[in-house]
Parts: structure tokens; sequence; C-alpha cells
């Protein structure tokens, strides 16, 4: 196992090096091709002197006396294109879902099923690393042998039956790995309590104090401001933005204070049943207009007066919970991919590497494993193994 | 001018079709995507462009209008300006479910190679 983190280096610096790309000349021609055809089409396109077109001015004549509003965008995203909004808010509630569900950790299962495959590298890594690993099969052990499931069953009761006097020696590598994964062992909040003079890259969690300091005073401006924008959305403003500059307030919380700070705040048991929330309202806004006014989308609220918070009728609330759905939604998504876990398959490519020269130590391992039954078992997979690996390169 | 606008966005969408076209790395795709969407935008909010005109505002117009006058006079087209929000709304949402799928991506096949990510099983 010693050659892993040689093979990974390698990688990266195949990466960096030869910038990968292809088909240079087809792209160029299906470019220019594109280019031309879009040249065309823009210059026959009308320019900044030809009069409005008859949508916008009903628009802007229609804002005031039937809205009550002084923002004619707000009226068509909320009002007369309602419905176009309406869909837009699903399209991003499914983006929502689907980058959830793609970053969400793996699930916890029952039982002991492929544990030892899914725990190869780290439990490697420290039985190299620590001095009391004075049996090296256990290593080899971890390693897999095959992807197959039957194999996987093979190798834990083997390791069920042999390694009970290694059971605590393998929590405590466990824990250390875990400790490990978690920030090297030592755990330092802010880099202001970060040593003099300590190598290495940083490995706190969180800025220095100025722009924690800092982030403290702007962040109840922008939440502020964000509520104003959403709340007085008759001046320019409403949902769209003030949900956008809600999500800046909590990336900004986030840079600075680090991750677990904001974790146990941004919690998704909070922040999903907000969202969805937000979806039903604007659910029931847009259908209340259909049994009651008779048409989708329709304003059934009474109108407040022009340039109040109440002003415009369902577009203020339709507006609110836009916003709601919004911040919450891009919130959402944006802490499912920062969270998204390493959640690695089993490296390929180092296990092939591995086939060839594992043979003797592995066959070792066996020959020594306390029941010396699965012997034979795991020496015709593991020559399937190889076999199957070979065929794949 | 803004034919320049246009032909701006034009050229923008060029580079970023042609980002998408030729590389073969997961997130310059990506990239290459955020800069045809971004072209969109630039390309609407140029066609909402009057000339001397102001922003579709009714609050307080300037010039000492009423409200009612500025409705009838040259402004910045509203009806574009909301297609440009729900266009990008749409790109959040393209370019956060694409980068979700490229880390799962990059985990499971340990590259952001697009050429090598061929394999069908698992």
């Amino acid at each position: 196992m010693a050659a892993l983190p040689e093979i990974e280096a390698v990688k990266i610096t195949e990466v960096v090096d030869h910038e990968p790309s292809h088909r240079r000349v087809v792209g160029l021609l299906l470019v220019a091709a594109v280019a031309v055809t879009l040249t065309v089409a823009v210059l026959r396109l009308p320019r900044e002197d030809s009069p409005l077109p008859a949508i916008a001015r009903f628009a802007m004549v229609v804002a005031l006396p039937r809205w009550h509003t002084t923002e004619p965008v707000s009226e068509v995203v909320y009002g007369t294109r309602g419905f176009d909004t309406f869909g837009e808010t699903f399209l991003l509630l499914a983006a929502v879902v689907g980058t959830t569900t793609v970053a969400r950790r793996r699930e916890l299962r029952r039982g002991f099923i492929g544990e030892e495959l899914a725990g190869e590298r780290e439990q490697s890594q420290v039985s190299e690393s620590s001095p009391t690993a004075d049996h090296p099969e256990t290593a080899s052990q971890a390693q897999p042998e095959t992807a197959s499931q039957a194999e996987a069953e093979t190798a834990s009761q083997g390791e069920a039956h042999g390694a009970q006097s290694d059971v605590s020696r393998a929590q405590s590598d466990a824990r250390r790995a875990e400790a490990g994964e978690q920030g090297s062992g030592h755990h330092i909040a802010t880099p202001d309590e970060t040593p003099l003079g300590t190598p290495g890259p940083e490995t706190a969690e969180a800025m220095t104090v100025v722009i924690r300091a800092a982030v403290r005073a702007v962040a109840p401006i922008l939440g502020i401001a964000g509520l104003y924008l959403v709340a007085w959305g008759y001046s320019p403003g409403g949902g769209f933005p003030a949900g956008a500059v809600l999500l800046g307030l909590v990336l900004f919380v986030y840079v600075a204070y680090g991750y677990r700070r904001v974790e146990r705040v941004i919690r998704p048991d909070v922040i999903e049943p907000l969202e969805l929330a937000g979806a039903l309202a604007i659910i029931a806004i847009e259908a209340l207009g259909l049994f009651l006014k008779g048409s989708f989308s329709a304003n059934f609220l009474p109108l407040g007066p022009v340039s109040t918070i109440r002003s415009g009728g369902i577009l203020q609330a339709f507006s609110v919970s836009e916003f709601v759905e919004v911040a919450t939604g891009l919130t959402l998504a944006i802490f499912g991919l920062l969270g998204m876990g390493h959640d690695w398959s089993r490296d390929e490519a180092a296990v092939t590497q591995d086939a060839t020269g594992r043979d003797a130590t592995g066959r070792d391992a066996t020959g020594r494993d306390a029941t010396g039954r699965d012997v034979t078992a795991r020496d015709a997979t593991g020559r399937d193994a190889t076999g199957r690996d070979a065929t794949d390169e | 001018m803004i034919v320049g606008n246009y032909l701006a966005g034009v050229a923008l969408f060029c580079i970023g079709l042609y980002a998408v076209l030729t590389k073969r790395n997961l997130i310059k795709i990506v990239m290459g995507l955020s800069l045809m969407e971004a072209s969109t935008y630039l390309l609407l909010l140029s066609f909402a462009y009057r000339a001397h005109s102001t922003a579709p505002v009714l609050l307080n117009p300037p010039n000492g209008q009423s409200p009612a006058q500025l409705a009838q006079a040259t402004v910045a087209d509203p009806v574009l300006q909301n297609i440009c929000l729900t266009a990008i709304v749409i790109g959040v949402a393209v370019t956060g479910v694409s980068l979700a799928v490229i880390v799962r991506i990059s985990q499971h096949y340990r590259t952001l190679d697009s050429d090598r990510v061929r394999a069908l099983r698992g």
C-alpha cells in the first residue's frame, strides 16, 4: 500500500500537465457557423430606437391602476406572467431536490456488508503509520480482493473468526482514522489559535478575527436589506433578489465561521420544511385565484394603497413566498454541495497495481489466518479479481 | 450603439459553446454552459434597452412626470427584464445540479476527464 500516495501524485500532475481537449477543428467549425448565424440574426433585430412592444406597454399601463404597484417588473413577474413564475418556481424546486438527492450521504445500512471495502484506504493508512501494526496481514486483509458480494462476505467472515484479539486495536485505529479525517487530530477553530511557526497549510475551519468581526458588522445590514427588498417590493425589489441577498448573508457567515458553526443553524430538517411551506403557499395563492376569481393567478386580495407594504394584492404574497422558496432552496442546494462527503469509490487503478505484488503477502496473510478455511476460496476469487481487472484495463 | 452589446452577447455565447464542445474537463464544460447563460442575460437586457429611457419604475418618476405619463413614455422593457430574471434562476438551477452530478462522477470514476467516463456498469 506504500505505492498509494505516489499513484495519487502521478494522477494530479497528469491532470495539471496536459490540458485535455478534443475535436478542436470540428468545434471551431461549428462555433464559427453558430457565430455567423447568430450575428446575421442579431443585426436584423430591433434596436434601441424601436417602439416598445405591446405587451411591455400593457405591463406599464396596467401596473398602477389594476395592481396598485409602482414596479412593473414585479407586476410582470408575479402578476401578468405569474404562471411563468409558477413553473419556474417548481423548476427551481426540482433542481434543489435533485441536488440534495445527489449530494446526500450514503444511507445507514443494517449489517456489515462491504465495510472493509469502504474503509480500506483509511485502514491501510492507519495500519501503515501506526507503530503497533506488527501484523501486516491486517492491512492486506483490509484490501479488497474483488468487488463481488460473496468475496466481501468471506472476508468479513474470516475477520470475524480470526481477528477477535484485534478488536480493541481495530477500534482504536478506526478512532484515529476518524480523527485524522476531521483535521489531523488537533482541533483548531480559527487561525488566531494556530501556534506561531506552524508548518504546512492552515487547518483552521474559521477565518481570522478581522473577517469574523467584519461579517458580524455586515450580516445584520445585509439581512435587513434582504427583508426590505421583499417587504417594500414596490420600489425595485421582490422575492428573487431578496432571496439571493439572504443566500449571500448565509454564505458570508459560512466563509467567516466555518461549516461546523453554520451547520447547527442551517440544518436540513429546518430548511426543507420551510422551502416546502414556501412552495405550498405559492400553490395556494395561485390556485385560490382560480377558485375565487375564476382564473389561475388572479388577484383575490384587497389592494392596499399605492406605495405601502400592502399594495399589490397577491403580488406581495407571491413575492414573500417566492423569497422563502428561493432563499431556502438556494441555501439547501449550496450546502448540499458544500457538505458532500468523502464518498469515494475504491481506487481501481491502485488495486490493479497492487494485484500483481499482492499475491505473496495476500497468500501469506490467508495462510496465517486463524481459521484457515477460507484460503482456497479467497485465492480463487482473488485470481478472478486480477483477471477481471486486467480485462478492464 | 446597442448592436455592440448584441455582438458581445454572440461572442460570449460562442466562447461558451467552444468550451462545451472541445474541453474534456467537466468543470470547464459547466463554466462554458455558464458563459452561454450569461450571454443570454446580456442579450435580453440589451433588447430591453431603449434610447433616452428610464427604468420601468413608476415610483417618483424623473423629470417631474406623473406615473401615468411615464407609463406612456420611453422606458426599458419590463417584460424582458422579467424573462432575464427567469433565465438567471434557471441558470442557477442548471449549474447547481450539474456541479452536484460532477462531484459524484469524479468520486466514482476518480477523474474529471469526460473522455474517461465511459463505463456503463456500476
